[in-house]
This record gives C-alpha cells, structure tokens and sequence, in this order.
C-alpha cells in the first residue's frame, strides 16, 4: 500500500477516513495533546475563527475520495480573557452548542465529551441556522477520576477543559424531508428521527430525561420574566401537526385518556395518573403553561415561548406514540399529568389561533373525539 | 481489514460506485495492475455468503468486495443469487456511462422455490460498448465458455485462475452484504456522523427559542 504523507494522494481509492468516536479521541487528539507524531498528517489543525463550513471541504480533504464529513484540531480560544466561553464566531457567522455534551465511552471508560454545535450566519442573536453541523471532541483529562465519580458529570461543560486542543468533525445535516406545509419548519422532527427515537429510547441514553430537563431550562427561562407578544401564527399552526400525525396513526384512543380541562386554574390530578418521580418538577411547568395560555385566551390566541417548547414536546410525544407495537416498554411518563396538561395546552392554542387550511380534518376529528367522551370540550372554536 | 492495516486508524474501504467501476474493475479488465491490490478473486460458485470472512475483502460496514467472474448461473451450495427486479442502475463518471450496477438477492435452496434471506449483492459490470475494453470481441464468445463452464463443474476449480484475455471483459466487481432492516443501508450510516433523533430534538428546541427570545 503506498502513501505518500502530506501528498493529495496519500490514501489508496476506496478508502474514507471515517474514525469512531473512540479513534478520534483515544489516537488523533490524545497524539495532538502529547505532541506525538500521527502517522498520516490526516487531521489538519485550523484555526475555527478564520475558517468558513463551506471552506472546510477544500483545506480539510483526505485524498481523492469524495466525503461526507471532515475532521480538523483546533485550539479552543477563549472569547473572554477571564471568562471560560469559547469563541466560535468567524467572519460570516458562528457556531451555536445546541442540546447536552455527550460522553464518550472507550468500553466502559469514559474518554471524553463530546459537543454539538449548528453554524449560523450572521451574528448573535439574529443568525440564520444553516446545516452545518459540528461535533467538537474534548478529552477528559482526569478521566480516570470521572469515571469513578460519574454522577452528575454529563451536564454542560466540563470544568477543566475549556482551554486546549479539540478534534472536530463537521458536517452538512441531511434533510429528509423538510417541506411539511410552512417552507420554514425546518423544526419538524423527521421520520427517521422518528423511529431512531423508537429504537433508542431503550438505550442508556435517557433521551426523555435528557429532553425534559433541557426542556426544564428554556421553561425557567420564560418565569424569569420574559413575555413576549409577538404573535406568530405560523408558530401556531405548527401546533397542530403532531396532533394530526397521532390522528392520522389512528390512536385517537390515546387522547380519549386526556384529563378535563374544565377551567384555567391548576387541575386536580386524578387518582389514576400515577405520579412519576422524574417528572414532579415538569408537572408544575405544566400547569404554568395552561394556566398562561387561558389566561390570555381572550385574545383570541398566545404564542408565549413556554407554548412554542410544548410545541416540539408534543412533537417528541406524536413520535412516542407512532409506534407502540415497536416498542413494547410503555413510556414511564406516557401517561403523566405533564404530558397530557400540555396536550391540552396545544388544543386551546390552536383553537384559538383559528387553524386554517388543513386543519379542517382535525378539527371535525376532535368534534367527533369529545362529543364522545366532553373532555376536551374547553376547546375552543 | 487486512491490507488497509498499514494505514492508520479511521480508514475504512468505502469505495464509491465510480470508484468500484472505474479504478477498480477497469483496472482488472483491462489487466492493468492495480495498486494495492486488494480486491480478491473469488468463485462465487464456491461461496455461500456467510463464507465470504476471509475470502473477500472487508470493507465499512461489514460489506465484501470480491470480483467474480459472470456466467449465466450463480447458484452456490445452498442456493442462488436471484435478480432483484429487472432495472440496472447506471454508473456515470463525468457525464459518461461506464458501468451497470445490478443488485441480486440470495435465496436458499433450488430456484424458483428457494427461500429469501437478507444477503444482498451490487454487482458492477462495464457497459459492453464502454471505450475501457481492451479486448473487444469476447462478448459472444463468452457466451458459450460461460455454459460450457457450467456444465462441467470440476473444471471451475481452475478457471478463476485461468482466466483468459478475452474473457477479461466479463469481470464483474461485486458487493455483498446483509441487510438489516427494511432498507438497504448505505454507507454513511453508521456511527457518529449524522445527528442523533436526540440532536434533532435539541435543534428543534432551538428552533422555538429563536423565535421566542425578544430581539
């Protein structure tokens, strides 16, 4: 096999760099921090600030091959001289860390973290999101340390690493299939989310955790007194898609279980919910949610953040329920007060945002629904 | 992965349609050497596909790559690869054709009863009128050499290593692997290079957050 080090060629055909997690962070990155030397230069070091995604393609190559995603080391450097943030920005906009860092598990070792970011163009806040992806690969320093004490250690930043060489790997998102109705919803969750969802919510991963307690932090982010008015109807509309998706799957049994919503005041949780440690906080950001939404009803109708995010929560939901027979463990929460109060959050608001179009279907459906059982007969039409 | 081990770690064999055509199967049509060489040549005859570890090269994805010879027939022992419907996919490189992609499926048993299984091949042929052909008059000629061969079963033993120059055309570069799943996997599926439907979900959440935050 022939390679030629540092020659556009040194990769025989065929072949694609496309390390595991594991290779990245336990080879490339812990050679890059020792100074050791890699065998084939095939991660270049770039400076993140000075480098455009689109650019990545063309300094980032690994022979002749056609890729699908590029790896760089690049040094963390520090937006604030006494701060512990990391400048991301570059000339044409900035990358964003979105969701929770991600451990790495070398066997059972825990290796390093890993980090997802989005680049935006433009500048904070107003940057339009692009489909770049990055995955940015921390090495734990003191992992031996960590992995005797692993509680608690997957949230947010690390305390110790956020000075020092980084591996990324940065990618173009696929879009599956982006247009469902509004050009802009790019926040629908795809089918093959979907099912992945379906396949890995057994896993170790936590995913629903994971959700609500990010979920916890943008709620806590509204009480602290942000309120805003502007009213986005296709927010609204966008309400009423997961709950068609469960209609159309024919479980509207699932939503014969919801509770009466009789007034805007906190409801009395009914005996047969049986209450589920891990979501005794969510519950109560739920309750804030409905009684918001029917305090300014009157208006005809709110889009105040809180309902934006039980939004994409009914969204998660919508996809839980797609596939019961997949997934033969019922979801410990599915049939929480918290997941069913914002259900019904969904319902007012868009009755109120009077849905248009398309929403016809649905709402005959759900006429037909609570002539049945009355009890999501609050809604309002 | 065998010969690909002097490379360091991450590099997997992933070649693309193109690459498989035109690097790789020109090459050996033609008798051009390739370098490295390290698509192996097997008797598909002799090979259930469970047996392939070892024989063929190992690629991303627990895919085989071998090249084999064509014939009219490609029963194993314990089955055949059967045609997965009757449209072959066209490879191009720059805008001209220079090979067709086939995908059988492998059934157990004697056809047409054998029994389905998840065993899948891309098998890549050079378009006959391609310009890649050094040899240009095998094609009907092989023909005949191909049922002769499948009659006279012990002399198959040697004719993958007696293969001739006019029969060089009749190459075929194949990839087998089991499915998994509805769909056919592609390449890229595999381990940390897509967002997880986790990510999905937080891009999402930050979706509702740029619309919600004032200013």
């Amino acid at each position: 096999m022939s390679i030629s080090v540092n020659g556009q060629s040194c990769v025989p055909p065929g072949f694609r760099f496309h390390p595991t997690e594991e290779e990245l962070l336990n080879y490339y990155l812990r050679k890059k921090v020792t100074s050791e030397k890699i065998d084939l230069d095939v991660i270049r070091d770039v400076d993140l600030n000075k480098l455009e995604p689109w650019d990545i393609q063309e300094k980032c190559r690994i022979g002749s091959t056609p890729q699908n995603d590029w790896y760089f080391f690049s040094h963390k450097d520090k937006k604030y001289p006494t701060g512990t943030r990391t400048n991301r920005a570059t000339a044409a906009g900035f990358w964003k860390a979105t969701g929770r860092d991600k451990v790495i598990y070398s066997s059972v070792k825990r290796i390093g973290m890993r980090k997802t970011l989005v680049f935006y163009k433009g500048r904070a806040p107003h940057g339009q999101k692009s489909d770049w992806i990055m995955h940015e690969y921390r090495l734990d320093d003191h992992s031996d340390l960590l992995s005797q004490s692993n509680t608690s250690s997957a949230m947010g930043d690390a305390t110790n690493q956020e000075d020092g060489w980084v591996v990324c790997r940065v990618f173009k998102k696929k879009n599956h299939h982006k247009s469902m109705g509004s050009p802009n919803n790019s926040c629908s969750v795809t089918s093959d989310a979907k099912t992945q969802l379906l396949h890995h919510s057994g896993s170790g991963d936590d995913a629903l955790d994971q959700i609500l307690q990010y979920m916890g932090r943008s709620c806590k982010r509204e009480s602290q007194g942000t309120s805003i008015n502007d009213v986005n109807s296709n927010n609204a509309n966008r309400h009423l898609r997961p709950i068609e998706t469960v209609f159309a799957c024919g479980l509207q049994e699932m939503f014969m279980k919801l509770p009466g919503l009789q007034s805007p005041t906190v409801p009395s949780l009914p005996d047969t919910f049986p209450l589920d440690h891990s979501c005794d906080n969510q519950t109560s950001y739920g309750s804030s949610a409905v009684l918001h939404a029917g305090a300014s009803s009157g208006n005809g109708y709110c889009a105040d953040p809180a309902v934006g995010d039980w939004a994409a929560f009914d969204r998660l939901l919508a996809s839980q329920l797609n596939g019961p027979f997949e997934e033969p463990k019922p979801l410990p929460c599915c049939d929480d007060p918290c997941f069913t109060f914002h259900s019904s959050a969904g319902y007012h608001h868009g009755g109120g945002g009077g849905g248009g179009g398309g929403d016809g279907d649905l709402w005959s459906m759900t006429r037909t629904t609570s002539s049945q059982s009355d009890r999501i007969s609050h809604v309002s039409m | 992965m065998g010969e690909g081990s002097s490379l360091p770690p991450g590099f997997q064999f992933f070649p693309s349609d193109e690459e498989l055509v035109l690097h790789f199967l020109h090459r050996k049509a033609a008798l051009i050497p390739c370098h490295p060489d390290i698509i192996p040549t097997i008797d598909i005859h002799h090979c259930d596909p469970w047996d392939l570890a070892g024989k063929a090269l190992q690629g991303g994805n627990r895919h085989w790559y071998f090249f084999t010879h064509t014939t009219q027939s490609r029963a194993t022992a314990t089955g055949y690869w059967h045609a997965v419907g009757t449209d072959h996919e066209t490879i191009a490189s720059s805008c001209v054709d220079v090979g067709v992609k086939k995908t059988l499926r492998y059934y157990l048993g004697e056809a047409p009863e054998g029994v389905k299984t998840n065993w899948l091949m891309h098998e890549y042929h050079l378009l006959d009128d391609g310009v890649l052909h050094s040899t240009g008059d095998g094609g009907t000629r092989k023909k005949v050499s191909d049922s002769a061969q499948a009659m006279q079963e012990p002399r198959l033993v040697h004719s993958t290593t007696t293969i001739t120059v006019q029969e060089s055309n009749r190459w075929v570069v194949c990839r087998v692997y089991e499915s998994t799943g509805g769909s056919q996997s592609s390449f890229h599926d595999d381990g940390g290079s897509e967002l997880s439907c986790l990510d999905e979900v937080f891009l999402s959440l930050d979706d509702i957050d740029e619309i919600s935050l004032p200013n």
